[in-house]
């Protein structure tokens, strides 16, 4: 409605310019109704805006200024002038800190595609129309709600997760059977008997939110790509995939990070040895600082790749089919007043 | 392909890619399944099989003895035990309400409003998810302390409701809301507060639902937050009492293993309930009403 009367106005004052006129005051209403938005948007955004801002962004600079400054005084965290001496000192001085990065990066890179494989098909064996799903979705995520718990560490320092073999002590597997292949073969096993525990135990939020996302897909894309002849494989590589492209980045940010921040983490603890026992705040900052530059270049790498294949949401294509028909009208709605 | 007949003369067709769905699934749950088996478990071990290794899965000889344990070791300190619990739970329900509340209008403003300097607030955002709290725990310290919140509820709450990865969450789903349903209640005059009370957030109910398992889980198992914003006894959590109950942080006192399994067996039956309650929801398809192709 309002949009006509503004086309209308300009079109009574001065007929002369009708070409130019009507698009001017068009864009200016447009340019309005955003800047109100924009403004509504800000009150939205404002209350998490203020948390941000006390719990992230100026202890991040405190621990920016404390990395790069030296530390006077504990008490009241006095510091002064401006060195890399801690940067410097983390890679020259300091014996345990790179190895035990080392290590970290390894563990992580291994665990993170086998975590996000093995959701994302447990993720799709859920989607299906099993009997007992709940019961299996409940399951699946339960290592998760431990997690973080005494239970899981209790367990893991009990070596449980590599000998699931001898728990299970010829019930399931034939454990038996296995020795006769010898120690090599035998360790082999369970260490990736271990790993996959520990990948499972870590997967239960990646599971949900690849189901999530698998539960939006459409029906409608299912039925139009088996009427078109489709292979099951080939819908899950070109419509499964595709439409869960936003959750795929956002697990795989997830994984990674998670596996990095986790409390069990060795690096993070050497961090915090310094940063909260040994009240050595500078060098802690420091340390913290260059772990969270590699995290951030890794992410930032993820982000680049991943855009490339992203699949636009459907949102962004509804925009541009507006955008489209928008530039469809203009154009043709003169032409027929003309006629 | 076997097919057998099944109750009320239904067909059960049995194919073999069915039948390995099954076996797969069955194996899978089985090793998922291990940690809560032996939570469950050793919460009911007599006091010689909590030391057996390797670590057995099944108790043999069932008992309650550890709960009594934990009631008599809880009798003895000076802060009851429903006090910690009560901590618990008042905590991270506000904490919980809040989250959900503010992450999910940050996100309706950044994707739908786009206000000024919304996208270096996205790249903060996502700046923010990579840094672990642990590192910024001192400076964050300083704030709180600055803001006059230290031994108070508040300390345990604020710093914990504007958290990235939830506005991030809510943000993903988000996007998926279709502009035209906004455009359509702005013609018809709503107000922008109606539109996200009215429609935005009953069609990101499943988003919600994820996300207050999520913080549900996290805050409920934070260990860190109480350890460093609270001196006060009175103040602490279920899960610093834990460790309480254990014999302090440096080393399990062997007397109170049975009962320290108790104390964990009942701590985490809150989130595993609360998961069960919301389960359902989460797995809720969005509503993908006024969108056509």
């Amino acid at each position: 409605m309002k949009e006509k009367q503004v086309k209308a106005k300009p079109v009574k004052e001065n007929p002369a310019p009708k070409k130019e006129a009507p698009v001017k005051e068009k864009k200016r209403f447009r340019l309005d109704l955003h800047k109100k938005n924009s403004l509504k948007g800000l009150v939205f955004v404002a209350p998490f805006i203020v948390g941000i801002a006390l719990f992230f962004v100026y202890p991040i600079y405190m621990s920016l200024r404390l990395s790069i400054s030296e530390q006077v005084a504990i008490v009241g965290m006095k510091m002064q002038g401006f060195t890399i001496e801690h940067f410097v000192k983390a890679f020259v001085v300091d014996t345990e800190f790179v190895p035990t990065f080392v290590d970290v990066v390894k563990q992580t890179l291994t665990k993170f595609p086998l975590t996000i494989v093995l959701s994302l098909i447990i993720a799709i064996l859920l989607n299906r129309d099993l009997k007992c799903r709940g019961l299996f979705r409940v399951i699946f995520f339960i290592p998760f709600l431990l997690g973080s718990g005494e239970v899981m560490q209790q367990l893991l320092n009990q070596g449980v997760d590599r000998s699931v073999l001898n728990i299970m002590d010829g019930k399931l597997i034939p454990y038996n059977v296995l020795s006769y292949f010898g120690d090599t073969i035998m360790n082999a096993v369970q260490t990736v008997f271990g790993l996959l525990v520990k990948v499972l135990w870590g997967s239960g939020v990646q599971i949900l939110l690849f189901l999530s996302g698998l539960q939006s897909i459409s029906p409608a894309l299912y039925e139009a790509a088996k009427i078109d002849g489709a292979t099951e494989w080939e819908i899950f590589w070109k419509v499964t995939v595709p439409m869960i492209s936003p959750m795929l980045l956002l697990n795989i940010v997830y994984t990674v990070v998670n596996s990095f921040t986790d409390i069990s983490n060795p690096l993070l603890a050497y961090i915090q040895k310094y940063g909260l026992t040994d009240a050595e705040f500078s060098y802690g900052s420091a340390l913290g600082w260059i772990y969270f530059a590699f995290i951030g270049v890794l992410v930032a790498i993820i982000f680049a790749v991943m855009q490339k294949y992203m699949h636009t949401s459907e949102v962004e294509e509804v925009k541009k089919r507006e955008r489209k028909h928008r530039v469809f009208t203009i154009e043709k709605a003169p032409k027929r007043t003309f006629e | 392909m076997l097919k057998i007949r099944w109750f009320r003369g239904q067909w059960l067709h049995i194919t073999f890619s069915r039948v390995l769905l099954y076996v797969v699934m069955i194996a899978l749950v089985c090793f998922t399944a291990l940690p809560l088996i032996y939570l469950i478990s050793t919460a009911f071990k007599p006091l010689d099989e909590l030391f057996v290794y390797p670590p057995q899965f099944f108790v043999k000889n069932p008992t309650t003895k550890n709960f009594s344990d934990l009631v008599v070791s809880l009798g003895s300190s000076t802060v009851p035990f429903t006090r910690y619990a009560f901590n618990s739970i008042v905590i991270t329900t506000i904490i919980v309400l809040c989250t959900v509340i503010v992450s999910c209008m940050g996100a309706y403003s950044l994707v739908k409003l786009q206000p000024p300097g919304g996208k270096f607030l996205f790249n903060l955002i996502l700046v923010a998810l990579m840094f672990s709290a642990h590192v910024t725990k001192i400076p964050s310290y300083m704030v709180v302390n600055g803001l006059g919140l230290i031994n108070t509820y508040g300390a345990l709450i604020l710093p914990n409701i504007a958290v990235a990865y939830n506005i991030f969450l809510i943000k993903q789903f988000m996007e998926q809301y279709p502009n035209e349903l906004l455009e359509a209640a702005r013609i018809d005059g709503a107000g922008e507060m109606k539109i996200f009370l009215q429609m935005v957030m009953p069609a990101l109910k499943p988003a919600t639902a994820t996300l207050t398992v999520f913080s549900f889980v996290n805050n409920w198992n934070d260990y860190f937050s109480p350890l460093i914003y609270v001196t006060s006894q009175a103040m602490k959590t279920l899960p610093l009492a834990l460790q309480t109950i254990g014999g302090g942080a440096a080393g399990m006192s062997v007397g109170r293993a049975g009962a320290v399994a108790a104390a964990t067996f009942l701590m985490t039956a809150p989130t595993v309930i609360i998961f069960v309650i919301k389960q359902g929801q989460v797995m809720e398809t969005m509503t993908y009403s006024g969108i056509k192709g």
